[in-house]
Order: structure tokens, then sequence, then C-alpha cells
């Protein structure tokens, strides 16, 4: 489904400061695969989610969508195959539309932005329908600009908006991370749901061990853009948290620290 | 709603600044016998010539027994060169009802006539140095409506001839003109026209703004024995950038008037704008008192030009003026007014 | 009454050119220089098409047509050329003032006033009325700018215009919907200059003459307008004082037209006052400061919001 294939990657390349991020990288998930990805801070996890989804390009290797190569495809046109939720709420929302209207925007993806009307008026009704199913109330803001809603209303517009249309891939970024733990809570089950639902391929980088010990099928732990630990199936549903933890106080142990 | 009042009352601030910022520019005029009127004089940019322009209107006027204060209010507005204030200005004069509109300078006169011509308010338009080409008049000087006023073209083959009397030898005459004037450019083919019927060739140089004024004069006085100057607002500008490179060089610059002769230009056969200014005043004067309509006016030129002359800068040059030239000169300057 | 009358025409041909502004300012976020240029540029190709025996009406739609090609070039120069988006408004602003001059014949000043205008021509002469004739011209002014903010309006409402106000408002939505933000920035760069380019071409059918210094401080005119419309009639997230009369909300459109009328007035209303053009620019000036400290609460709420 998605392969990384001998993926290299520096930082400053030429200068005193050049620093190396991968180095033969490799990954394959599955279809309908879920991934979670944790690791320290500059272990590679988020840059390896901007690889996929061309927001950063790779020094040298290949990514392969299906048997299609990617590697050299802009950003834009990756996402068409790819829905990707952002930690800051704001980046998956447009402040200034009304919640109708980023529905609208999010139900048009892989359609053409043409002349006809924004708002499809017979839409209105199954955008309500999976607003109401968050349980937070949206369906009755309709006109309501999505800046004045709170971090947690957005991001589970985010996750809905970027699930709305077929896609392949879901990359989830620290999606729960700017949230208070309850809102946490919440936008996790959901997402757990939609994934189950669609049947999605996901891939999600979290910092919070319960979230990456309870949800999915496969578990990678980076480090220093090496995946160390890569569990799947009943072996992953075998892992602990505390068995996280202790492989963290080994890494660190490792780096001196 | 806090928001919006803010707004308000800051821009309440700002209006309440303006009328702060009211400068009493009209003077009522004192109750007399006879007939009183109201004009206003547009002038599309601050500039000598202009101003010297306005102040002959006015003494015109004055002339034929229409005097400021007494049964004249002047409304006197400034554009700066900015197109859209010059437009508002002109609507501002019709809405007050004015008698006349005079248009100093070009746009101004343009403008003037296109809200003139709906507002039945007769344009005197001066300092417009092709009013044909402005179509501001036929091409046969008769007007194209109830507008006319005089004309600032230069006299060229005055200068010329001016030029050949000072400088037997010359053989080259540098100008340097900002590609946008309008005037600049007419001016420039009419000296192309005459210059060899005198034993000269022209070297023009263009320029879009004062910051080219250097470079081009630098390029300009390698190839030319003197130079001659327009009344290219950009250039006039810069004159004193101009006549320092020239003394280094020893090269003679002409000026076109009074006023660059003032400060440092060797001669002129130049119009005196005060006098420009007078006639309009007249013909101004003639409409106001109904005794022919502008419509009934060609626009006018004035014929003859004046000589004018700066001593000290000849010296500077080595130069002398010829005497033909001295006795007949309008004004002699003695010294550089920097 | 011909003071009220001569702001209203005013402002109206410079609303047209606001509503561009407040495509490039509000919409896409994007400090658009070049409607510096494109102004004049409207006005220039108007003047040499009705020399030519265009037909007046045609000249709108050329202006605008060409508008939305110097816009399209601000946007590329911004997009592909990777240039900062003030830069490359100065670029094209700069490159167009020689174009414009070329655009007119190679003349700084072109006259039309004995050519038929959208304004003066003998259709209008045959069919309105004498008791109308002093209104012809903002009637007619009123209908086109009309026409451009319904157009404006129902575009916004379209697809592709969703696509436009999401780009300033989240980019990188627009790169999530698979799109190429790069180009509805263009998109909305050339409309926005295609309204400049328009206003330009009234403008000088409506004096009956091309300048080139026409073009100077059009971005602050525009700025203004859509600045004071926005602050008094539609502020963002809160009620103007149309809802404490109890009047419906306007649209951004229509406060962007109202804040062009206002701007003039204030002009009007300080030379009426005997102020000097000199003093004018440094009244603007406050004026602008004034407003744009009124928005930057605004711009701090937006900030909050991220």
């Amino acid at each position: 489904m998605l392969e990384l294939n001998n993926i290299s990657k520096y930082y400053n390349t030429g200068t005193v400061n050049e620093m190396c991020l991968f180095q033969d990288f490799n990954l394959s998930v599955e279809e309908g695969q879920f991934v979670s990805v944790v690791g320290s801070n500059g272990s590679g996890k988020t840059s390896m989610l901007n690889i996929i989804c061309g927001s950063i390009p790779v020094d040298s290797g290949t990514i392969y969508i299906g048997n299609e190569n990617i590697t050299d495809m802009p950003e834009f046109k990756r996402q068409r195959r790819i829905g990707r939720v952002y930690q800051n709420p704001a980046m998956g929302t447009c402040p200034h539309m009304t919640i109708l209207e980023n529905m609208a925007l999010a139900d048009n993806k892989g359609k053409f932005f043409n002349l006809r009307p924004g708002t499809d008026k017979k839409r209105v009704d199954s955008y309500r329908e999976s607003l109401s199913s968050l349980g937070l109330g949206l369906e009755d803001k309709l006109h309501v600009k999505v800046g004045v809603l709170s971090g947690g209303q957005r991001q589970a517009m985010a996750l809905l908006m970027s699930t709305m249309t077929p896609i392949q891939f879901l990359i989830l970024d620290e999606h729960t991370a700017a949230l208070d733990p309850k809102t946490a809570e919440t936008i996790m089950e959901l997402t757990g749901r939609v994934v189950k639902e669609k049947k999605l391929t996901t891939i999600m980088v979290t910092h919070n061990l319960r979230y990456a010990v309870e949800y999915g099928d496969r578990l990678l732990m980076m480090h220093q853009g090496q995946a160390v630990m890569d569990e799947i199936g009943e072996k992953k549903a075998a892992i602990r948290i505390e068995d996280l933890l202790e492989r963290f106080n080994a890494i660190s142990i490792e780096c001196g620290n | 709603m806090k928001k919006s009042f803010k707004a308000l009352f800051l821009t309440t601030a700002v209006t309440a600044s303006l009328l702060g910022g009211c400068s009493g520019s009209s003077s009522s005029p004192a109750p007399g016998d006879g007939a009183s009127y109201t004009i206003g004089i547009g002038q599309f940019a601050a500039h000598g010539s202009l101003d010297n322009c306005r102040e002959g209107f006015l003494l015109g006027l004055a002339e034929e027994g229409i005097v400021e204060g007494q049964n004249l209010t002047v409304l006197y507005e400034n554009s700066q060169a900015d197109g859209g204030i010059a437009s508002q200005i002109i609507t501002n004069f019709a809405s007050q009802k004015v008698d006349l509109i005079c248009g100093i300078a070009t746009p101004m006169a343009q403008t003037a006539y296109g809200v003139g011509k709906r507002q039945d308010i007769p344009v005197i338009f001066t300092a417009v140095t092709d009013p044909a080409a402005a179509e501001l008049a036929n091409a046969d000087g008769t007007p194209v409506g109830e507008i006319t006023g005089t004309s600032d073209k230069l006299p060229v083959t005055q200068q010329l001839q001016m030029i050949r009397t000072m400088l037997p030898d010359a053989k080259t005459i540098g100008i340097i003109y900002t590609t946008s004037e309008v005037n600049s450019l007419s001016t420039i083919e009419e000296y192309k026209a005459a210059s060899g019927d005198y034993g000269f060739e022209i070297v023009d140089i263009g320029i879009s703004t004062t910051a080219d004024v250097p470079l081009a004069a630098d390029s300009l006085l390698e190839k030319v024995d003197c130079v001659t100057n327009l009344t290219d607002n950009t250039v006039v500008a810069s004159l004193p950038v101009i006549l320092d490179k020239a003394a280094r060089k020893n090269i003679p610059v002409f000026g076109s008037e009074i006023e660059q002769v003032k400060i440092g230009c060797l001669a002129a056969m130049g119009l005196d704008y005060i006098d420009l200014g007078k006639q309009t005043g007249r013909m101004a004067a003639a409409v106001l008192k109904g005794e022919k309509k502008a419509s009934e006016m060609n626009y006018e030129v004035i014929e003859e030009a004046a000589f004018y002359g700066n001593t000290k800068v000849a010296e500077n040059l080595g130069i002398t003026i010829p005497e033909e030239l001295t006795s007949s000169a309008k004004e002699l300057f003695t010294d550089i007014d920097q | 009454m011909t003071l009220l009358l001569g702001v209203l025409e005013e402002g109206l041909i410079y609303g047209v050119m606001a509503l561009g502004v407040y495509i490039t300012y509000k919409i896409l976020d994007f400090p658009d220089l070049s409607v510096d240029s494109t102004f004049p540029m409207g006005a220039a190709l108007t003047a040499s098409a009705l020399l030519a025996g265009i037909h007046p009406a045609a000249t709108l739609l050329l202006s605008f047509g060409a508008g939305a090609l110097a816009g399209c070039a601000t946007g590329f120069i911004h997009v592909k050329l990777k240039v900062r988006d003030l830069l490359s408004g100065i670029i094209v602003m700069t490159g167009l003032y020689s174009l414009n001059l070329r655009f007119a014949g190679g003349r700084a000043n072109v006259p039309v006033f004995t050519q038929d205008t959208i304004f003066e021509n003998q259709f209008l002469a045959d069919h309105i009325p004498q008791w109308l004739s002093p209104y012809t011209m903002a009637l007619i002014l009123f209908l086109i700018i009309a026409v451009c903010k319904v157009l404006l309006d129902l575009y916004l409402n379209t697809r592709s215009g969703y696509l436009l106000r999401a780009v300033g408002d989240n980019e990188s939505l627009v790169t999530s919907l698979a799109k190429d933000k790069g180009m509805v920035k263009i998109l909305g760069l050339a409309i926005a200059n295609g309204f400049s380019a328009l206003a330009g071409s009234i403008y000088c059918q409506h004096k009956g003459f091309f300048e080139i210094s026409v073009g100077t401080g059009t971005i602050v005119i525009g700025l203004a307008s859509v600045i004071i419309g926005i602050q008094l009639l539609c502020p963002e997230n809160g009620t103007s004082f149309l809802n404490s009369l109890k009047l419906p909300q306007v649209r951004p459109t229509t406060a962007v037209i109202a804040g062009s009328v206002v701007y003039k007035a204030c002009i009007s209303l300080a030379i009426s006052l005997g102020m000097e053009a000199n003093d004018l620019k440094l009244i603007t000036s406050i004026l602008f400061l004034v407003i744009l400290v009124v928005s930057t609460e605004r711009r701090k709420k937006v900030k909050s919001h991220a």
C-alpha cells in the first residue's frame, strides 16, 4: 500500500550544521493497517509524515502508494488520496467561513472547483447528520463561523472534513496534543470510530503512549531516524505502556541523557 | 458594537482635526457697487512658474477692475499633482456655483473642462502647452466649448536664434526631458524640426524619474556643446544638479524662463509667466463681465519672448553676452540665486 | 447637490477598484500594490481604444481582461518565481508604468473629450429625458457597480469562490483539498486587478482624459475604502451601528463600496474646509493609521483564534 524505500534526508546540507535525519529509511504499510508512531522529539516522526505528504522533499529514495511512484508528485496532488489532521486545530478548517461552508469545501475535494454553487443544498442534511454524529451540537450552528468554535470542536470538524471524501490514507499528526485531556479522549474515540467505519489505512503520530497502546494494530517507535521497535498484530496487542516506557528509558541512556 | 463606535469616534476625531486645520483661503468681498464674482482657481502642482501664473491671473483681473477682496471671491486649491484630488477640487468648485473656473496646467484644465461642460461653468486655462493636443481647443485655435485661455508654448525658434547669437560655433544642443511629460515631447519635436535652420543638431535624452537626472546629465554632457532646458517639471526640479555638472565642464546651460536664469542658467528667451497670467486674467475678466463668451475667444499665446540673462554665469564661463541681447533684455541677473 | 453627486460619482468609480482591493487585502490577505498601476492601465487602454473607435462598453471588458492579465503577472512572480508578495506588486507596478505610457501611444496625457463614452453617446442622448440628465452619470455608475458587486457576491459563493476565500483563510486547507494554492492566489489577483483596471477605464471615460499620474495613491484609496467600509458596516465578529438601528447586516462588498463613498466624502469635506492638498496627504495618512490601529485589534483576535 505505502512504501518508503531507502529514504535519505539531510538538513542544512553542506554547512557545519548538517544533520542527517534519515539514512536508508524503509517502511511499508499494508492496506487497512492502523499504525501508531511514538518517539522522542527530533526522532523523525513528523518529518516522516511530511515526507509521505510531500511537504518536504527527500534527498534520495522513493515513495510508492499502491504501485504508483509519488516521489516527485507535488504536495497538493498527493493530498487527493490523503487526509491529514494537524496538531494545530486551526490548520484543518477555515476560521472565517461558516461550518456549513467548511463542510461543503471538504465535500468538494476531488471535484472541480468551478462556478457551481459552493454549497449544494441537497447535501446540507447529510452534513447535518455527520456533524450530529460528533455529539458536539455543531449541527445546530451551521451558519456560525468556525473561528468562534473551541479547539476541540474545530479538531473534530477537521477530522470529519479530512475523511469526508474517499481517501486511501489518513495521516494524524499529534492531532490530540493541543487539546485538554477530556477533549483529547473524545477526539481519539471519534478517530477510532471513523477509521473502523471507513476502513482507512492510518498513520498516527502521538506522544500519548496510552493511545499508542490502545489504538491501532501496529506500533512503531522512532529514534534518530530509525524504527527501533516495530510490532504488528498480536505482538502489538500485548504491548503495555510500561514496556514502552522501559524502552524509552533504555534509548535515553544510550544517548547519554 | 464597541469597536464600531471606536471606529466612528476616531473618524470623527479625524474630521474634527480637519475642521481644526481649516485655513481661510477664501475671503469675502466687501460690499460695493456693481456685480461681484466668485471664481475657483485649480492649480495642478506647486511650481514656481505655475505660482507666477496664478499671481499674474489675479493681477490681470485687477487691471480690469475685478479685485480680490472687493468684488471678487477667490477659491484656490492645489492638487499637488494628484489627479483624483484635482477632480474633487473641481467638483467642489462646481458645487459652490462659481462663476468661472481657472485651470492651471494641462491635467487641471482638462478636469475643469470635463466637469465644467456638464455644469455650464466657463473655464479659462493657462500654462497649457498644446491646447489642441489636449483637446481643449480645435486645431485651428477656435474653442471647443465654453473654454479658452492661454498657452505657455515655448518660443523655440527665438531660443535657437538666441543660442546661435551667443555661441556662434556651437554645433550640438542637448536636452534632458521626462518621457512621461507630454509637453516636453511636443517641444522636443519642435526643437528637432527647427534646429536645422540654425545649424544645430539636437541630442535628447529621456529620463523617467528625478533619480535618473545625474546619470543622464553625465552622459549628455559628453556629447554636446551646450544644453537647453524645457519647462519639464522633473528636470526643472533637478536643475541645480545639471548646472553643477555643466559648470565643471564649462558647458553653458540655457533656460526656458526667468526662474531658471535666476538660479544659474546662462540665458533664456522665455515666457514671463506673470505676463501670461495677466493676459489670462484679462480674458477671464471679459467672460465674467459678459463682454464675450469663452466660446467666442480663441486661445492665446505670448508672441514676443523676452530675453533674460545672467552675467555672473557668463563671466564664469568666459562668455560675453552680446550687446544686441543685453540691450533688449527684460531682466539681467548679476548673481546666482542659490 | 452637485457636491453630493460629485462625491457619489467619485466614490462609485473608486468603489469598483475597492472591490478588487477587498479581494486581495481581505480575502487573500495579500498586500497587492499592483492596483496602483492597473488602474491607470485601464485608463490608458481605454483612451487608446476609444480613439481607435472601439465601442465604449467594450473598453470596459478590454480593461478588465488586461487588468486580470497584469494580476496574473503579479501572481506568477509571487507564486512561481517565489518573490515576496509586496515585492511582486512593486515589480509589476514599476514595469507597468512604462507599459502604460506605451498603451497610451507614448503620451502621458490623452484626451478623449470628443469621443463617445459610456457616459456620453448618442444612445443616451436619445433616450435620457432632460430632467434626468444631471443624474445620468451617477445612474450609469450605479448600474455598473451593482453588476460588479452582484457578480462578485455570486462568485464568492461558488465552489471556486469558496476556494478563494479558503486560501486567504488557511492555505494548508487548500493543499489538503488537493488544490494548488498558488493557482488560487493567481486567480484572486487576476480578478482583483481586473476590477482595478475596470475602475480605471470608467475613470478615464468619466473625466474625459487619461493622465499617467491618475494611479498615484490608488492602493491607499482602496485600502481606506475597504477598512472604513468593513469597520463601519460589517466588522468581524461584531455588531455595527446598523444592528443597533435594527437594520439588516450588509454584505462586505456593499460595505466596501460605501466605504469608498465615505472616503471620498471625507476628502471633499477637507477640500471644502480649505485644506491644501499638501495637508490632505497627511490627513489621509493619519486617517489610514487610525483605521489600521482599529483593525489591528481584529488581527490580534485572528491570531488568538489560530
